[in-house]
C-alpha cells in the first residue's frame, strides 16, 4: 500500500525522494526544502493519497548523526479516508548569508549569537496547506531555529521574546544550575550563593501586528486568570462585548521536556511524561512506553496490555471528571456543586492508583516492557467498586446538565467548529468527535489489545460546545464498558507482568541470586539501559486529550538524539481564534473549558 | 510538639468577672484572627495545582482551617501558593503578582519545582521560586501530598501567630 505511495509521488515529482526508509511499519521520504512546497499541496489534494492531517512538525538538528545538512524539518501526515500515515523529512536550505549554521559546525564554536532570521537555515512554510502548521512552525522555529519562509507571524512561542538562542540544538546546553536551598541567606556559610531576587528587565509582550489597540479595545486574558485552567494568556480585541480576533500565548510553563528527554536515558523520561498532561498521567506513560516499545519491537505480555488499558481507560476517566467539574464551574455552575461532586469520583480513581503504584498522580507505573510491579491483589475489587458507584454518580452528573437551561443556553452554539476546518487545523480528540469524525485511534489503528475491546466511539453532529460535552459524557459511559471488559480479560489472563525479554526489562528478583545471566541482564539494564537501533518512530495514542504523539529518533545509544512531544491540548488550543470569533467574551471562557487544555502539555 | 498544641489557640485571655471577656493583647488578637483566615490566591502553574484544587475539595476541605475562600484578585488575597514549576517566562508574572498583594502576605513554595526546581534542572525552569520572592514554607513531594499542603498551611499559622503585627514585614 505504501508502496503505491511512493511510485505515485515518484511518477509526480521523479527526482523529488532523495531517501526512502520503511522502519517499523513506518513510511519515511526526505525531500529537499525547494521541492516541498509543491509537493505538499500534492499530497493534501491527490485523491489517492488525501493526507489531510497535518499531525506534526519538528525540527531535528542532526549533529551527530552524519548528515550532510544539519538541520532538517520532520511532517508527520494522516490520511483520514485512506488510514495512512507517512513522514516527510525535509532538509533545509542553507542560508543566504553564510553556511555557518548547516552544514558541519563545530560544537565549541557556537557562542549563541543572535542570528536573524534571514540567517537561518529555511524551509517554505505549508500554512497555506494546512494551518496546523502555524504553531507548530512557529515552535520549530524558536526551539531549534528554522526560519519557515512565507510565514505570517514567525515569532516565538515558548520562550520569551528576548531570549536568546534556540533551545533544542544541539550545541545550546542543557542550562539549569546546582540546586541550592538558599532561603538561609542570613548564614555567612551560604553567603556565596546568593543571588539577586530578579534577574534582568522586564519587558513587554509584542501584541500580534494585526491587532490595533487604537480602534478596538485589546483586553488581557491571562497568564493569572482563574478560568484559564493554568497560565495561558489570551489577548482579547473585543467591540464592545464582541471578539473580533483571539490569540493565545502561551509558553509559561515551558519546562523542556524534549531537551530532558535528550540527555536522558530512555527509561528515564517515564516520570516526566507524568508531569506533562498532569490530568491524565497513565495515558501519557502508555504512549512513551509504546513508542520506546515500538522502537525496540518487543513482544509485550497479553496480561500487561489488558491492564494499560484499563488503567488509562481509568484516567480517561479521571481526566474527564477534571474537565467536566472545572467547565460547569467555569460557566457559572458554582451553585450546585459539581466540581465538588466530580472531584469526589476523581479521588476514587486516584485511590486505585495510589494502591497500584503508590503515587495519586505521577504515576510512572507502566515501564518499557512491562508494568513497574504486578497490581495489588485487591485492585479488581476495588475497580469494582467503584465501577459500581460512578455508574450511579454519573447520572446525577448527566441530570445536573445536561437539560439545565442555563447549562444548554451557555453551550449550544458557542464555540462553532465544522469538520474541515477542524481537520484543516489539525484537531483530533472528542473536539474533532464532536464535529461528525469518527477518528479515535483505539478503532482505527488499535494498540495495546484495544481490538479485542467491544466499545462505541460516540460522535455528535453540531461541532459546538454542548456537542463536545454529550462526546465526552459518553466516552465515560464506554470507558466503564471498556474496564469491566478489561476486568474479565485480566481475571482470565492473571500474568505475567513483564516481558521475558531480558534485554528490555528485568529479570525477577529471584532470579537474580540463582542465574548468573539475569544478574548480567540486571546489571546491564541498570547501568547502561537499552540501546534500540538507529531509525525512528512516531507513535500516537489516543489520550483523553486527542492524539498525544511521540517522535523518538535514535542514533544507536541509550539516549534518544531527539525526543518530540506532540501534545494533543497545543494544537488544538489553535481553534480558539476561529471559535471565539464574533462571540462574546463570556463564551470564551466556554470555549476554552470546552478545549480541555492542560497548560504543562500547552507548553511542555 | 503534637498537633494539638500547632493548632490550639495560646491561651493567652484572663476570664474576669461575670460578664465574660476576654483580655488578650491586641497583638496576638490579630494574629489569631489572621492566622484563621488566610486567603489563598486562585492561581495554580503545574502538576501541583490540581492537588491544590483536591485540598480545596470535599475530601480535604480546606475550610476546616478558614482558607477555602480562594481569591482571584492578587489584592484580595493574604497567600501566594506557587503550586508548580516556574518558568523564566513566568518569573516576571509572578513576581508582579506577588507585588500586587498587599501586606501582610506570605507565600507557600508547593513541591519540588517551586521550592528548588524539581527534576527540571534545565535552561526554561528557575530553580526554585525563592529566587524572585521570598518564601515562608516549603512542601516537598513532587506533587505533594494534599495532607503536606494542609500541614504546610498549619505550619504557617503558628508562624502567623507567633509574628509581631505592628511593624511592616521587610
Amino acid at each position: 500500500m505504501t508502496n503505491q505511495v511512493i511510485e505515485k509521488i515518484q511518477a509526480k515529482y521523479p527526482s523529488s525522494i532523495k531517501e526512502h526508509v520503511e522502519f517499523r511499519d513506518e513510511t519515511s521520504i526526505t525531500v529537499s526544502a525547494d521541492d516541498f512546497h509543491d509537493l505538499a499541496s500534492f499530497l493534501r489534494d491527490d485523491e489517492d493519497l488525501r493526507y489531510d492531517l497535518l499531525v506534526d512538525v519538528f525540527g531535528t538538528d542532526r549533529l551527530k548523526l552524519g548528515h550532510k545538512t544539519r538541520f532538517a524539518a520532520n511532517y508527520e501526515l494522516y490520511s483520514i479516508p485512506h488510514d495512512r500515515f507517512l513522514r516527510v523529512i525535509v532538509e533545509t536550505n542553507d542560508p543566504e548569508t553564510n553556511g555557518s549554521s548547516n552544514g558541519t559546525q563545530s560544537l565549541e564554536k557556537s557562542a549563541l549569537p543572535l542570528l536573524n532570521q534571514s540567517e537561518l537555515p529555511s524551509i517554505p512554510t505549508v500554512t497555506d496547506i494546512w494551518s496546523t502548521a502555524d504553531w507548530l512552525e512557529r515552535e520549530t522555529y524558536d526551539l531549534v531555529g528554522i526560519n519557515f519562509i512565507g510565514h505570517k507571524n514567525l515569532c516565538r512561542i515558548m520562550m520569551p521574546d528576548n531570549w536568546v538562542g534556540h533551545p533544542l540544538r544541539k550545541d545550546f546546553p542543557l542550562g539549569g544550575e546546582p540546586v541550592y536551598f538558599n532561603h538561609d541567606r542570613e548564614n555567612p556559610r551560604f553567603a556565596h550563593l546568593g543571588k539577586p531576587l530578579i534577574v534582568g528587565p522586564s519587558y513587554e509582550t509584542k501584541l500580534p501586528e494585526e491587532m490595533d489597540p487604537e480602534k478596538n479595545m485589546v483586553v488581557n486574558l491571562g497568564p493569572h486568570h482563574p478560568a484559564t485552567h493554568g497560565v495561558l494568556r489570551i489577548a482579547l480585541e473585543i467591540k464592545g462585548e464582541k471578539i473580533i480576533r483571539a490569540l493565545p500565548e502561551m509558553g509559561y510553563l515551558h519546562s523542556g521536556f524534549e531537551k530532558t528527554g535528550e540527555n536522558n536515558r530512555y527509561e528515564k523520561f517515564i516520570p516526566y511524561c507524568d508531569r506533562m498532561d498532569y490530568a491524565s498521567p497513565m495515558c501519557n506513560n502508555l504512549a512513551y512506553v509504546m513508542a520506546v516499545e515500538k522502537m525496540l519491537d518487543v513482544e509485550i505480555p497479553e496480561h500487561v496490555q489488558y491492564v494499560r488499558v484499563i488503567l488509562s481507560e481509568l484516567q480517561r476517566i479521571s481526566s474527564h471528571l477534571i474537565w467536566l467539574g472545572t467547565h460547569s464551574m467555569d460557566v457559572g455552575g458554582t451553585t450546585h456543586a459539581l466540581p465538588m461532586y466530580c472531584f469526589q469520583q476523581r479521588e476514587l480513581i486516584l485511590d486505585i492508583f495510589e494502591m497500584v503504584c503508590g503515587a495519586r498522580m505521577t504515576t510512572s507505573y507502566i515501564s518499557v516492557g512491562g508494568l513497574r510491579w504486578p497490581l495489588p491483589g485487591a485492585f479488581i475489587d476495588a475497580v469494582n467498586a467503584f465501577l459500581e458507584e460512578f455508574s450511579s454518580e454519573l447520572k446525577d452528573f448527566e441530570g445536573m446538565l445536561t437539560k439545565h437551561p442555563i447549562w444548554i443556553r451557555r453551550l449550544t452554539g458557542v464555540g462553532h467548529l465544522p469538520a474541515d476546518v477542524a481537520i484543516d487545523l489539525g484537531i483530533t480528540g472528542p473536539m474533532l468527535r464532536g464535529a461528525g469524525v469518527p477518528l479515535d485511534l483505539r478503532k482505527i489503528r488499535p494498540y495495546s489489545s484495544y481490538d479485542q475491546f467491544d466499545f462505541d466511539v460516540p460522535t455528535a453532529t453540531e461541532a459546538d460546545c454542548y456537542a463536545r460535552y454529550l462526546v465526552r459524557v459518553e466516552e465515560l459511559r464506554q470507558s466503564m464498558r471498556i474496564i469491566e471488559q478489561g476486568i474479565e480479560k485480566i481475571k482470565a489472563v492473571p500474568g505475567p507482568y513483564r516481558t521475558p525479554n531480558r534485554k528490555v526489562a528485568l529479570p525477577p528478583r529471584s532470579e537474580i541470586s540463582t542465574s548468573m545471566e539475569s544478574l548480567i541482564h540486571h546489571f546491564k539494564l541498570v547501568t547502561e539501559g537499552y540501546r534500540p537501533p538507529q531509525g525512528q518512530v512516531y507513535f500516537i495514542n489516543e489520550n483523553p486529550k486527542g492524539w498525544l504523539g511521540f517522535g523518538l529518533i535514535s542514533d544507536g545509544t541509550a539516549v534518544p538524539h531527539r525526543l518530540r512531544v506532540r501534545g494533543p491540548s497545543f494544537v488544538n488550543l489553535q481553534a480558539t481564534d476561529y471559535m471565539a470569533r464574533g462571540g462574546f467574551v463570556s463564551d470564551m471562557i466556554t470555549i476554552i473549558g470546552s478545549i480541555d487544555i492542560v497548560l504543562g502539555e500547552v507548553d511542555r | 510538639m503534637g498537633l494539638d498544641t500547632d493548632v490550639t489557640v495560646p491561651e493567652t485571655g484572663t476570664k474576669t468577672g461575670e460578664a465574660g471577656f476576654v483580655i488578650a493583647t491586641l497583638e496576638e488578637a490579630v494574629n489569631w484572627g489572621r492566622s484563621n483566615s488566610v486567603w489563598p490566591l486562585l492561581f495554580g502553574l503545574a502538576c501541583c495545582a490540581i492537588e491544590q484544587i483536591s485540598v480545596g475539595m470535599a475530601r480535604f476541605d480546606l475550610a476546616r482551617f478558614g482558607s477555602e475562600v480562594f481569591r482571584a484578585s492578587p489584592r484580595q488575597a493574604d497567600l501566594l501558593i506557587v503550586s508548580g514549576r516556574v518558568s523564566t517566562k513566568m518569573a516576571p508574572v509572578i513576581r508582579r503578582v506577588y507585588d500586587q498583594m498587599s501586606d501582610p502576605k506570605w507565600v507557600i513554595a508547593m513541591g519540588d519545582c517551586a521550592s528548588c526546581g524539581g527534576p527540571f534542572n534545565n535552561y526554561a525552569i528557575v530553580q526554585g521560586v525563592d529566587k524572585i520572592i521570598p518564601v515562608d514554607v516549603y512542601v516537598p513531594g513532587c506533587p505533594p501530598r494534599p495532607e503536606a499542603l494542609i500541614y504546610a498551611l498549619m505550619m504557617l499559622q503558628r508562624k502567623i501567630r507567633a509574628e509581631g503585627t505592628l511593624g511592616t514585614r521587610e
